[in-house]
């Protein structure tokens, strides 16, 4: 029997393969997420179709994968028969053992100096041949498998074997003290998705007790997004600072030429503005426009200026990218900037046209809300977040007190490699670009 | 009429459907709940376990006044009153036809009256005789259920010749009947006719009456089909079948021999077929196999996203409370959970006499698969219950895997064995050993014990028996 990789919705007909989480020899169940694959939508577990032991492995890391092919071969349906497989492969005391997860993303923990997958052999027969379920409740079955947890690798404590709540309370325990125990020499690795920052398996609480509920299951697209956030987060310092510019003159501008623009077919939003002034502020202070290249202790430079917007869609957040703005005349920007906003939010957006982002721009203006605090994307150092455009009584430089259009600035920046300084320096600058913004640039 | 729009639609009101559907509704779903028929409940209830029942248990009446001269009370032959037994069982069947539908409006199920027909994986058509009302759902559940077979060449267009539904019906009770099929309709509508006192023939194709049941099991009911019907043919085959005047003309081939015979009726129980055509099913993504069942997964669900199908008509063993547990499944599902992905555990009865149950694997399944099991028997002529009711033709067996001890499952023949394996089913569901039957108390003198007392025998030291190859082991 072979493990294909199944369909995985709309449009999407193939991906290329970022982890595999099961090796040769390894016992699966279904449900339980056998790799990950990316494509233009997202990064997505895929979940094994089969239960079994998995034999040759016809994929490797960096593959593109397409629906219906070959991922690896399985022998015998039966859960148990795979267990001598797992149990083998705990002889080793440094070798990690595999836990088999159905509904997260597969975690690994280094194996206790009690082994967690007991020799079963013994316990394996003629139940499984029969087909029966494994011996233990069919409370206590469900429950496993909502947990993603497969009873086999469970010792049971009852005659012949049977698993009572005890035993997998028992086995969450150990899980959860080796889970701990890895978490102790976690190493911070720069390339895979799934890392030892992976946070610890949360005990769920049951929220019903206080009064009623619905459940949704996390969407891959969610999972990743959720991943990525986790890892930006905790893996940079962030340091965010505040500032606000008066972009009255700015709107004027683009109120005066957006006939012209129309008359071109394009559409000259605040966004297009703002963000020519954010490339020519990068060129000036190039440190934002860099990345930090860990495992060469180097900081690289771009000489170009890619700026990825933030779109809200209805899957979620997702981030196209525009390239060369600095380069780029208005009008290009205005057009192009339309263009990739409608993909992401049709989906058709390509991952290509996500990656190479060298700074990022959230722009909520148009949604509402003041000053926040956004989270950098990796690997990109600096991020700005743009609130909404409110009109304010300002004291204008003849003391006289006037009605303004104030636009709240949050800039977060990486300080492993940006200081305070150059920081307010930025926010100067940028400060400078929205409220001087050049008649010049606008022109067609 | 103006389409309705509903969360969930079940169609067909089956032990399935209607399950589905207050299962859906008592989660806070839309449903609307679409039968054919004018009454809800299914072939079960109208035309299959429940009038079934009724009959048999006169059965079992009738056969007891006869037995009990054994004991010294003799009754006269009974006097039947076809009708008045016709209108007691319907009796039966209306008050679970109301118990269904006031079931269906106490949970805000609305019920339909029509044929349902798939125009799209969102809308079903159904005829209703106020005319064509749509529905456009959300999910649908198909519960459509299964017919008797007939072979093209017995359908000879004589209410002569009755499928399970006609036998049911009691039109009358015929001096001559065959039955052709010996599986468990034809072996329970055989005992009724029987017993109410037709002169019955029964023609099987195989080499066993209730073939798939362990030969053990089988052994008491064939020995009172020997007493009870004319004649039981195994490996006998109906080669025609022709209308004579108001008789039945059949050919019968058995032991190499073409036997010509008169019957006034004829029972075709060959197998049921699932309902799987004309109800549209080809505007959906739904597949069917080549049998017509419907292909689904461990949710229930077809391959049709918005649709799942349950019970008869999604194949597998046939038999009403299998089509109950997959509602759940199927509702469940569409409620967003997960079938966990095992083997439901579904037990089966026999309602012959004696009974057959069994549940779990069967010693025949072992043999078959060649998984190594042990099997502990206790015959019920060692139980005192048993003979207090004069009927030991009875056997209770434990099917162990032999390393854990598990029950893997448990068959059983004897009076009142569909009730008895109730226990049974707990076991192999829960995953008990031998011990576990062996030491649960067991209230004396009832036939349970001949559980615990066949898991004793297991160890060599029941009770009431002494098994030579057990003790020496």
């Amino acid at each position: 029997m072979d493990v294909r990789l199944p369909k995985l919705g709309e449009g999407a007909e193939s991906g290329v393969v970022v982890s595999i989480a099961v090796n040769e020899g390894d016992a699966v169940i279904k449900g339980q997420i056998i790799l990950e694959l990316e494509n233009e939508k997202a990064v997505t577990a895929i979940p094994s179709s089969e239960t079994g032991t998995v034999g040759r492995i016809a994929i490797k890391v960096g593959d593109k994968l397409s629906v219906g092919q070959v991922i690896f071969s399985l022998s015998s349906g039966g859960s148990s028969a795979s267990v001598p497989a797992a149990a083998k492969s705990s002889k080793g005391p440094e070798k990690p053992i595999k836990v088999p997860q159905s509904k997260a993303s597969t975690i690994e923990v280094a194996a206790d100096s009690e082994p967690m997958g007991e020799d079963l052999a013994a316990e394996v027969g003629s139940a499984t041949a029969a087909g029966l379920p494994l011996a233990a409740s069919p409370t206590l079955r469900r429950l496993a498998f909502d947990l993603g947890i497969d009873l086999a690798t469970i010792r049971g404590s009852e005659t012949g074997g049977r698993v009572v709540v005890s035993d997998l309370r028992r086995y969450l325990d150990r899980l959860r003290m080796a889970a701990s125990r890895g978490n102790r020499d976690v190493q911070v690795s720069t390339h895979g998705s799934r890392d030892a920052s992976t946070p610890p398996k949360v005990e769920s609480i049951d929220f019903s007790k206080w009064g009623s509920i619905s459940k949704k299951p996390l969407a891959p697209i969610r999972q990743t997004i959720a991943r990525r956030m986790v890892e930006n987060a905790v893996s940079i310092p962030h340091v965010t600072q505040f500032d606000e510019a008066d972009i009255s003159t700015l709107l004027q501008l683009r109120k005066k030429w957006m006939p012209a623009y129309e008359a071109k077919g394009a559409r000259i939003t605040v966004t297009t503005l703002l963000l020519k002034a954010v490339a020519k502020t990068l060129k000036k202070f190039p440190i934002f426009n860099a990345s930090l290249d860990e495992a060469a202790q180097e900081i690289v430079f771009k000489n170009y200026v890619h700026i990825g917007m933030a779109v809200d869609t209805d899957q979620g957040l997702l981030v196209p990218v525009l390239r060369n703005v600095d380069a780029k005349s208005l009008l290009e920007l205005s057009k192009e900037l339309n263009e990739l906003a409608d993909k992401a939010r049709d989906r058709k957006i390509t991952l290509e046209e996500m990656k190479g982002g060298s700074f990022t721009i959230s722009n909520q203006g148009a949604i509402g809300g003041g000053h926040f605090t956004p989270i950098i994307n990796r690997p990109e150092v600096a991020i700005l977040g743009l609130g909404k455009t409110g009109s304010r009584a300002v004291v204008m430089a003849d003391k006289t007190i006037a009605a303004r259009s104030i636009l709240p600035i949050s800039l977060s920046y990486d300080h492993r490699i940006i200081d305070g300084g150059e920081a307010a320096r930025f926010s100067v600058e940028l400060v400078q670009q929205f409220e001087n913004f050049k008649e010049e640039d606008i022109t067609i | 009429m103006d389409p309705i729009k509903t969360e969930v639609v079940v169609l067909g009101a089956g032990p399935g459907g209607y399950a589905a559907a207050f299962y859906a509704a008592a989660h806070g779903k839309k449903v609307i709940l679409i039968e054919q028929d004018k009454k809800l409940g299914g072939v079960c209830l109208n035309r299959g376990c429940i009038p079934s029942k009724a009959l048999l248990h006169v059965s079992k009446l009738v056969n007891e006044t006869r037995d009990s001269s054994r004991w010294g009370i003799t009754f006269g032959p009974p006097q039947i009153d076809v009708d008045k037994l016709r209108t007691w069982k319907d009796s039966i069947i209306t008050k679970l036809n109301v118990g269904v539908a006031s079931l269906a409006k106490a949970r805000g199920v609305q019920v339909l009256h029509g044929r349902g027909y798939f125009d799209d994986s969102q809308t079903l058509r159904v005829e209703t005789d106020a005319g064509q009302q749509f529905v456009q759902f959300e999910k649908a559940i198909i519960a459509v259920g299964s017919k008797p077979a007939m072979h093209r060449d017995f359908d000879l267009g004589n209410p002569r010749v009755m499928t399970s539904t006609e036998a049911l019906n009691l039109e009358d009770i015929p001096e001559n009947l065959l039955v052709i099929g010996g599986g468990y309709i034809g072996m329970e509508l055989g005992t009724v006719y029987a017993s109410l006192g037709s002169k019955v023939v029964l023609v099987e194709a195989m080499d066993s009456i209730l073939a798939g049941a362990d030969p053990d099991l089988v052994r008491p009911v064939a020995k009172y089909a020997e007493k009870a019907f004319r004649e039981t043919r195994l490996k006998a085959k109906v080669l025609k079948m022709a209308t004579s005047g108001k008789q039945i003309k059949v050919v019968i081939e058995h032991n190499g021999q073409k036997l010509e015979e008169l019957y006034d009726r004829v029972l075709v129980s060959i197998g049921r077929s699932p309902n799987s055509s004309d109800i549209g099913l080809e505007n959906t993504k739904v597949l069917r196999d080549d049998r017509g069942f419907l292909k689904v997964d461990a949710n229930q669900q077809t391959g049709d996203a918005n649709i799942y199908a349950i019970g008869d008509v999604a194949g597998g063993i046939m038999l009403a409370h299998k089509a109950s547990k997959e509602a759940r499944i199927a509702v469940e599902s569409l409620l967003g959970g997960e079938a966990v992905p095992e083997k439901i555990i579904i037990p089966a009865v026999v309602f012959t006499d004696p009974e057959v149950a069994w549940v779990g694997l069967t010693e025949t399944e072992a043999k078959a698969k060649n998984i190594t099991v042990k099997v502990a028997k206790f015959p019920w002529g060692a139980s005192g219950r048993a003979l207090t009711l004069d009927r030991t033709d009875g056997l209770t067996k434990l099917i162990i895997d032999p390393v854990t001890e598990r029950i893997l499952g448990v068959g059983m023949v004897g009076h009142g064995a569909g009730e008895l394996v109730g226990e049974a089913v707990v076991a192999v569901e829960m995953g008990a050993c031998v011990k576990d039957l062996a030491s649960v108390v067991h209230a004396h003198p009832t036939l349970s014990e001949t559980i615990m007392e066949a898991a004793e025998t297991f160890y060599g030291h029941s009770s009431h028996m002494f098994s030579r190859s057990q003790a020496a082991e």
